[in-house]
């Protein structure tokens, strides 16, 4: 008897198209990109008790993913500097479409669907000026690319749109880097990197940034609450044991709040955050692979409390708390107090859990 | 005190493995018990004088004394926020100087009170603040004299506080987890804490020990070894390597030729270098073999992940080494 899966796979081939949801993908909540033990990678789909919905193979090494706001779709980016992503179908697994980055940019691993879910935006380097672009892409256009817009600096890593809106948060990290030369930063002593809050049609709302002293303080992460509250996670540049926050609050017209927990909190995460996200009851957590630590803070900011865990990173918002994953396989339930192993799978989960 | 838990592991349903335990009661014990000791002795010393060989003598083998268990960075020692207290290294800002500074400006009477000191900055207090006091003292006189006691105390009671609570409890936390508890669930998991010791430690030597120091070879910067006024440096490494020497040895089910053989690379490699302060990264002719020898150090990373890390089926870091 065929499953449901493949039924709905079968109607959609025939064109006899429901309305398709992500209950039929599997009723995943979260996604992430994984390495399976033999080495292939894959977007997972994980259930709220940290199961597996789905998986869908990928050609390389994945970093985040966009998930449709109600469609089972995904889109899966390659690692930076990337130069392509895929549209993922969740129920049957096909590749939709290919996005490739236009010539002279790449992808920089992050992107956001619009609140309605046709159009997609992409954080990008226009390589030649290492000036940040955020393409536009046309989902009822077959995902054509119909415009882009400046990112508001260097390096935008991670954009996200605020929940209910369509006003786009990007995190304009600030590094300058070229793909000829892979990773290498070429700007440590000029960087500045800021919050770019923008409209869709990308005129600017608000652009704020950490205090001159905490320029090499490389933005890259970002998580957003319905109030428009934006938790920013940063990636320090300079030496480590200078161990500065790492974490900070925006708030529309308050501009950037930094919480900054003592010496020995704030060495813990070896200079390093590779991940923020809320918690359903206002706390934000910011993860660190590098230092096998997951710290959460309370809405104003305020240390509440750390965990260890080797290789710990993907953290996002649930409807009770929070959730996180780590290299090792392992998906942990986050609540203010407390981390709760749900499930190990046999999978090194790569750097983000991204919300369905 | 020891017997009693080794019943205790017989009555255990699962079987807790032989390297756990071996480690815990022949490597974790014994360095917090001369840690207690040698702590103990270096705050009488200086009870009874300021200055002189015997405080220096003391002061050494309590900092020897820490190297040989300072790699133990999960437990009680960061249940009680302890993890930078006895060494606070590398300290790029010069926070060490600046709190001792403070305090002595202040004259801040809580040099009186051991458990008050321990609330004052983590730069003012362990092996790094007595070195500054004792070798290049940013202040003198009778409060400096007042300051070296009051870390020296501080360090003894830290000392007496960890190793009890690795005796009371955590001992037994360790050797017999379960999914109830808390921090050690499950006996891959005391594996795994004891192998991440022993591989942060290894990081620790390469990155900062050692790299720090050499810096570049256009740009070498002697004035970042660790503990160089007290000229400990190069014994901060040896004694270090040794302590991971014993660990790893204990932590391996099976045999590690190649593990071994790399640490004696690094030993003999040791033998011919005689730069206390590591001064030497400065003279190319000189430099060449700490770069050898930071290089010995990353072959033993090496090879503690083949041998040990992989069989522990603990990950290279999928996340922690892909940094974006």
């Amino acid at each position: 008897m065929p499953s449901r899966r493949g039924f709905l796979a079968g109607l959609l081939a025939s064109g006899l198209t429901p309305r398709l949801s992500w209950a039929d993908a599997g009723h995943p909540t979260h996604l992430s990109a994984a390495m399976d033990p033999n080495g292939a990678y894959a977007l997972y789909g994980l259930r709220a008790d940290g199961a597996r919905a789905f998986r869908i193979p990928l050609p390389g090494r994945g970093h985040a993913a966009a998930a449709h706001p109600t469609y089972p779709e995904a889109v899966a980016f390659a690692r930076r500097p990337g130069r392509f992503a895929l549209v993922l179908d969740c129920v049957s697994g096909a590749v939709r479409h290919r996005l490739d980055a236009p010539a002279g940019r790449h992808f920089y691993g992050h992107g956001a669907y619009a609140q309605d879910g046709t159009r997609l935006y992409t954080t990008e380097n226009q390589i030649d000026t290492g000036q940040g672009r955020i393409g536009i892409w046309a989902r009822d256009e077959g995902f054509e690319r119909i415009g882009e817009i400046a990112s508001g600096g260097i390096g935008p890593h991670e954009v996200l749109r605020l929940p209910g809106t369509d006003t786009l948060a990007v995190a304009n990290g600030g590094i300058h880097t070229h793909p000829d030369t892979g990773r290498e930063k070429l700007n440590l002593d000029t960087m500045r990197p800021n919050l770019t809050l923008m409209a869709s049609d990308g005129s600017i709302l608000d652009h704020v940034a950490l205090n001159p002293a905490l320029h090499q303080n490389s933005l890259r992460h970002i998580a957003a609450r319905a109030d428009g509250t934006v938790a920013c996670a940063f990636q320090w540049q300079g030496d480590p044991f200078d161990a500065p926050p790492l974490l900070a609050l925006y708030r529309p017209g308050q501009g950037l709040r930094l919480a900054t927990p003592d010496e020995i909190t704030r060495r813990a995460m070896n200079a390093y955050a590779g991940s923020v996200g809320f918690l359903a009851t206002g706390e934000v957590a910011i993860t660190s692979p590098r230092g096998g630590t997951l710290q959460v803070f309370d809405a104003q900011g305020q240390f509440i409390t750390q965990y260890r865990q080797p290789d710990i990173c993907g953290v996002a918002e649930t409807p009770s708390g929070g959730l996180a994953s780590d290299g090792t396989g392992r998906i942990y339930r986050l609540g203010r107090r407390s981390l709760t192993e749900l499930a190990s799978h046999r999978l090194a989960f790569d750097n983000h859990l991204i919300a369905i | 005190m020891i017997r009693p838990c080794l019943i205790s592991i017989a009555l255990l349903a699962t079987p807790v493995s032989a390297d756990v335990t071996e480690a815990v009661e022949a490597h974790v014990l014994p360095g917090y018990a001369t840690l207690v000791e040698a702590t103990a002795r270096l705050s009488e010393t200086l009870e009874s004088t300021c200055s002189g060989p015997e405080v220096t003598q003391a002061y050494h083998t309590a900092y020897d004394a820490w190297l040989g268990i300072s790699h133990i960075q999960f437990g009680p020692i960061e249940a009680r926020g302890l993890t930078l207290s006895f060494a606070f290294w590398p300290d790029p800002k010069n926070q060490t100087d600046k709190a001792l500074r403070k305090l002595a400006a202040a004259e801040d009477p809580v040099v009186n009170d051991s458990d008050a000191y321990a609330a004052v900055s983590v730069a003012a207090q362990g092996f790094l603040a007595l070195e500054r006091l004792l070798y290049a003292p940013p202040v003198e006189g009778d409060y400096a004299c007042q300051l070296t006691r009051a870390i020296a105390k501080r360090a003894a009671l830290n000392a007496a506080d960890l190793s009890a609570d690795w005796n009371a409890g955590f001992v037994e936390e360790l050797r017999s987890p379960n999914a109830q508890n808390a921090s050690i669930r499950s006996d891959d998991e005391a594996k795994r804490a004891l192998y991440t010791s022993l591989a942060t430690a290894l990081q620790f030597l390469y990155d900062q020990r050692l790299g720090r120091p050499l810096g570049s070879f256009e740009k070498p910067r002697p004035k970042r070894a660790e503990a160089r006024r007290s000229e400990r440096s190069q014994r901060n490494i040896e004694l270090s390597l040794r302590a991971l020497r014993d660990l790893s040895a204990r932590l391996a089910d099976a045999p590690t030729p190649r593990t071994d053989r790399a640490f004696d690379v690094a030993f003999s490699r040791l033998e011919g270098i005689d730069d206390p302060a590591l001064a030497g990264v400065v003279d190319p002719g000189k430099r060449f073999k700490i770069e050898a020898l930071r290089q010995d150090i990353r072959i033993i990373q090496q090879t503690v992940a083949a041998e040990i890390g992989a069989e522990l089926g603990v990950g290279t870091g999928f996340n922690s080494l892909d940094g974006d």
